[in-house]
């Protein structure tokens, strides 16, 4: 099986501070699951950062989809970032954008035609059951829905990796129950390997995932 | 309501600056037009020996463009019948050389002296005159009104400056969100720097817009013609076609420059 992500003997850590990460060496394969746990500040979102290159390795090695993040240069980040699928906990939608841009978003950035982005959207939206709200605004929908949205978006389009931060840390049981469900047919229907940071993994899940916890600035496999 | 402030935000600034532009170069076509006529109206005449030499003249001052003997004949055959040919020809004899000279631009009364002393120390030269309408308080006044028009438009330019520098720092606040989201689904930059783009771009139009459709209401207002008028000068230097360009240079470039700053100074957050 091919690795997804691949760390060896990784550390991360912000300017002037001690590592959060000081050593973690781990593998994550095509189609996994993988949950990463670990307490409140061990390094979880940092981890899940470098992963989508937006926090610096500061050493080891990190490869996604196989590209070396330690010298990647701005355009091939760029590039990177058009095949992976991030969802935040804080949902980071575009204000000014109706629900339907927001999810059309990643289709705009690679380039395809509007009716297509549209037509994908919609598609997206009724999975995601938020059809009759694709005209509103993010600050219009409670903060479920704005998650349902996100998850929308970061399916829309078909990313071969899906990074999520606490995706369901400030959700109701419904919406958290869609996102889940959302994010385990992605992984069984389209074979997208995910990444969920989190921190409990919830007791909703059928299957038996892989789950990875961060502790004391290493990375320790549970099952 | 919040689109109007936003686009006002950059377009008065940027107005206020093009505005500036405008009168500083309908100010200069002015005073460059007064001077011109100025230096018509002068006139300098040498009386000199009749072995100088023109060239001495012509290289004593820079200010000299050209210099020309003044043809004497004319003067001569209106007191011809007054007189008989031998006493003509006797005046002739003694008659000196009498030289115009043509300036290159108008000069103040100090820089005519100069001229004068200069002009008298050539071997030859008996004598200066230097006739001149009275213009010179009136283009003082220009040229005292053209340095504090400089002055305020450098003023303006410097405070309209400051504003815009201050509407890109809530421009960069505003737009950082919206770009760092796009940056993490790997938006290039183009993409997620259209907006601002777009918005420098209108703004710059309306700014000129407002700038042109004012000096349209100017020129064509009578009171401002009359004024102008009054100075002499001619209503038509008030507009020129070169000046658009001018303009929409300055005020796309400024525009432009304003949102690349903006987009230049994005740090994506960790």
């Amino acid at each position: 099986m091919r690795n997804v992500i691949e760390a060896e003997s990784l550390k991360l850590a912000y300017p002037r501070h001690e590592a959060v990460i000081k050593s973690a060496t781990f593998q994550i394969h095509t189609g996994e699951f993988v949950f990463v746990t670990g307490a409140s500040g061990s390094g979880k979102s940092t981890l899940l950062k470098s992963m989508y290159g937006s926090m610096p390795i500061s050493g080891g090695k990190l490869q996604v989809g196989g590209i070396d993040m330690n010298s990647i240069s701005g355009s091939k980040l760029y590039k990177l970032r058009r095949h992976i699928g991030v969802i935040f906990q804080d949902y980071k939608l575009i204000k000014e954008w109706n629900v339907e841009k927001n999810v059309m978003l990643p289709l705009i950035i690679a380039g395809f035609p509007k009716d297509v982005c549209r037509a994908q959207a919609r598609k997206l939206l009724a999975h995601v059951k938020l059809s009759h709200k694709s005209d509103k605004y993010p600050l219009e929908l409670s903060g479920g829905e704005q998650q349902r949205v996100a998850m929308a978006r970061a399916l829309a389009h078909n990313p071969f990796l899906i990074l999520a931060d606490e995706p369901t840390g400030n959700l109701d049981d419904y919406s958290s129950r869609v996102v889940w469900d959302l994010l385990e047919r992605a992984n069984e229907e389209l074979e997208t390997t995910i990444v969920v940071v989190t921190h409990n993994i919830p007791d909703i899940f059928s299957a038996d995932y892989r789950h990875l916890m961060i502790e004391g600035g290493a990375i320790y496999e549970i099952h | 309501m919040r689109s109007i402030r936003h686009h006002l935000a950059l377009v008065l600034p940027l107005f206020a600056i093009l505005f500036s532009i405008e009168y500083l170069l309908v100010f200069d076509r002015i005073t460059d037009n007064y001077e011109k006529r100025l230096k018509e109206n002068y006139s300098v005449i040498l009386v000199a020996d009749k072995s100088v030499k023109l060239s001495d003249i012509s290289h004593s001052d820079t200010l000299i463009e050209s210099v020309e003997p003044v043809d004497t004949e004319t003067v001569l055959k209106r007191i011809k019948g007054s007189m008989n040919e031998e006493s003509l020809e006797k005046i002739k004899e003694v008659m000196p050389l009498f030289i115009s000279v043509k300036l290159r631009r108008y000069a103040e009364s100090g820089r005519m002296e100069r001229l004068k002393r200069e002009l008298l120390s050539i071997k030859g030269v008996r004598d200066v005159h230097i006739f001149e309408k009275v213009h010179d308080r009136l283009y003082a006044m220009l040229l005292f009104m053209k340095t504090n028009f400089y002055l305020f438009g450098l003023f303006l330019g410097v405070i309209s400056f400051l504003l815009m520098v201050k509407q890109m720092t809530i421009w960069q606040f505003e737009h950082k969100e919206r770009m760092q989201i796009m940056a993490l689904f790997g938006a290039p930059v183009w993409l997620r720097s259209g907006v601002l783009f777009r918005l420098a771009i209108v703004d710059a139009f309306l700014a000129l817009a407002a700038v042109v459709a004012a000096m349209i209401y100017l020129v064509t207002d009578s009171k401002v013609e009359s004024i102008v008028k009054s100075m002499g000068a001619d209503p038509s230097l008030l507009l020129h076609f070169n000046d658009l360009a001018v303009l929409a240079a300055a005020s796309f470039s400024i525009a432009l420059f304003a949102a690349a700053w903006v987009v230049i100074r994005f740090k994506e957050e960790q």
